[in-house]
């Protein structure tokens, strides 16, 4: 039985490694064809030769009609999907709080039918009307931002985490004489971290990843964010995988690094957004 | 808690001031950018307007009946659900087999292998698709070692089957670890008495799945099927770069549509009215999805 058991738990970890090693097969083809003398690139999947072309390439200049293209495309990816994140999270403690700790708030049933409401549309039901608002911020990190800096889904993860700690703590803090901001940053902030870390991830790697607005909204290539000039650059640099590969793992790995490194509070918030 | 009526008011009395201060950044947020372009959504889809001229036509219904006749809009509708069956389908069978599969890792590795499972949600379609698209040009290794090794020979993106396979596999790869993650988190709130108790009965593995797991988790394996739903009803980016639709229309989606009609024709009143009817698709089809499931629920005593 024993015995039994055991072989059952090798088959089981040999079939777990296996469909990791194809599940994570792309990453590791990107890694590879972006470090191979650029005569090999797409000719082979072992790491038969090395070379750091593709990303100098990128690191370059780039000719003189758009010096720094690849570099500025990257700063503007984190100047945009920064600011987004922090927002989304303020915008959804704020909202959160004030749905479930601020017991007589006569607005309460108001904004919480609004968020409701909100949900049953679709983002795309809004594309045009939201792009002749914005279109004055054209090229601007406002343009950038500001549309697409609130998540619904993130007031609820704080609302649904909100609803589980004690209504006793805030009271407490309330009746202490403790600004509303004040319990916020200070009792709400700390004991909401595993929901904070969730909602700013995910938010912040959504954002890093949006094709459709910030294709509209930035069509001047300085303004580009990374994820949209590699778009732009798909057709044109098609004879050059290389650097394209290199912008690919550019734009892949500080995501996937982010999230390793709080990978810890996934568990805990993961109960949190099947609510 | 039952306090003296005195105490109890003072700490909530300015609660409903603090309520609207906080949520004036959401309302803000909200009006600008959601209950205005809602409103001119709607009357958008009655007009005929180009984004620019300063002249927009008053036609009632008529891009709505335009629509009808649109292939292309005909495409993107049909093309949705297609995208659905197999899209939804294989998103719960492998989010669920990966679950499964984690949850019986010994309780070291098991973080670590449910978090590897779930890296390629956190991938940018633009950087999956520059992986497809040189994976499956004409000499790339893949298609090199098809040709000579097993005689295969497949133009991946201009046939409308392979094309739409594609795009299929690649949500799937995307989605499945983040699912599992649901999935998983689930299985482990099942308690081991229960799993115990049914192993000292003289159960096998595949009758507890059947008749402990699975049941138990089914308000788990119902949230993964509506977002899944909703999922397939988004794809893009994928499409926009790889086939920009094609071939033959096999791949669009209404995103995509709408999208080129607003800003590559410039017919934006047409492409309010498309998001309008997609709107409607995706609404009546959650609710009968919902609706199922809520039996499916029913039955196992949720």
């Amino acid at each position: 039985m024993r015995r039994k058991k055991r072989i059952m738990q090798i088959t089981l970890s040999i079939v777990v490694v296996l469909l990791l090693i194809i599940n994570l097969f792309p990453f590791y083809y990107m890694i590879v064809q972006s470090l191979l003398p650029w005569d090999m690139v797409d000719k082979t999947i072992a790491p038969s030769g090395f070379s750091l072309r593709s990303y100098a390439y990128l690191m370059g200049t780039g000719g003189t009609s758009n010096p720094w293209m690849w570099i500025r495309a990257l700063v503007n990816s984190l100047a945009v999907s920064l600011p987004t994140a922090v927002i989304s999270v303020a915008v959804g403690l704020f909202t959160g709080y004030s749905m479930t700790k601020l017991k007589q708030f006569k607005g309460q049933k108001f904004v919480m039918n609004s968020l409701l409401f909100q949900m049953f549309f679709p983002a795309i039901i809004l594309l045009v009307p939201k792009f002749m608002i914005t279109k004055s911020l054209a090229n601007n990190y406002a343009g950038m931002i500001l549309p697409l800096a609130i998540s619904i889904w993130g007031i609820f993860m704080y609302i649904n985490y909100f609803r589980t700690l004690p209504d006793a703590v805030f009271e407490a803090a309330k009746i202490d004489g403790a600004g509303s901001l004040r319990i916020i940053w200070n009792i709400a902030l700390p004991t909401t971290k595993s929901v904070t870390t969730i909602v700013f991830l995910s938010i912040f790697m959504q954002r890093w990843s949006e094709l459709m607005w910030d294709m509209l909204i930035s069509p001047d290539i300085r303004m580009q964010t990374l994820n949209v000039l590699i778009t732009t650059q798909f057709k044109p640099m098609g004879n050059y995988p290389g650097p394209m590969y290199a912008a690919s793992v550019i734009l892949t790995l500080p995501i996937i690094v982010l999230f390793l490194c709080f990978s810890k509070y996934f568990k805990e918030g993961i109960s949190f957004m099947l609510k | 808690m039952r306090k003296d009526k005195s105490v109890k008011k003072k700490p909530f009395r300015g609660d409903s001031f603090t309520g609207w201060l906080l949520s004036t950044p959401y309302l803000l947020f909200t009006v600008v950018f959601f209950v205005i372009p809602l409103i001119w959504a709607f009357w958008l889809s009655v007009m005929d307007w180009n984004l620019m001229s300063p002249d927009r036509v008053f036609v009632g219904l008529d891009n709505f009946i335009s629509l009808l006749s649109d292939r292309k809009v005909q495409a993107a509708f049909w093309n949705s659900w297609r995208y659905l069956v197999p899209i939804v389908i294989l998103c719960f069978i492998s989010g669920l087999i990966i679950a499964l599969l984690v949850s019986k890792m010994p309780e070291k590795i098991k973080g670590l292998s449910a978090v590897l499972f779930f890296i390629p949600y956190l991938t940018s379609g633009v950087a999956t698709a520059v992986f497809i698209r040189f994976i499956f040009s004409y000499n790339s290794v893949l298609n090199v070692f098809l040709r000579n090794k097993l005689d295969i020979d497949i133009a991946w993106f201009q046939n409308p089957k392979s094309a739409f396979a594609v795009m299929v596999v690649l949500v799937v790869w995307k989605m499945s670890g983040y699912y599992a993650l649901f999935i998983l988190s689930a299985i482990e709130g099942i308690s081991e008495e229960i799993n115990e108790a049914a192993a000292l009965d003289g159960t096998t593995g595949f009758q507890r799945l059947i008749h402990i797991t699975l049941p138990m988790i089914v308000p788990t394996l119902t949230t993964v099927i509506v977002l899944a739903t909703g999922l397939s009803f988004g794809i893009y980016t994928e499409p926009f770069l790889l086939t920009g639709g094609g071939p033959n229309l096999a791949t669009t989606t209404w995103q995509l549509e709408i999208y080129y009609s607003a800003f590559t024709q410039f017919r934006s009143g047409y492409s309010a009215a498309m998001a309008i009817v997609n709107a409607i698709q995706i609404f009546i089809t959650l609710r009968v999805i919902n609706y199922l499931m809520n039996r499916l629920n029913h039955r196992f005593g949720w």
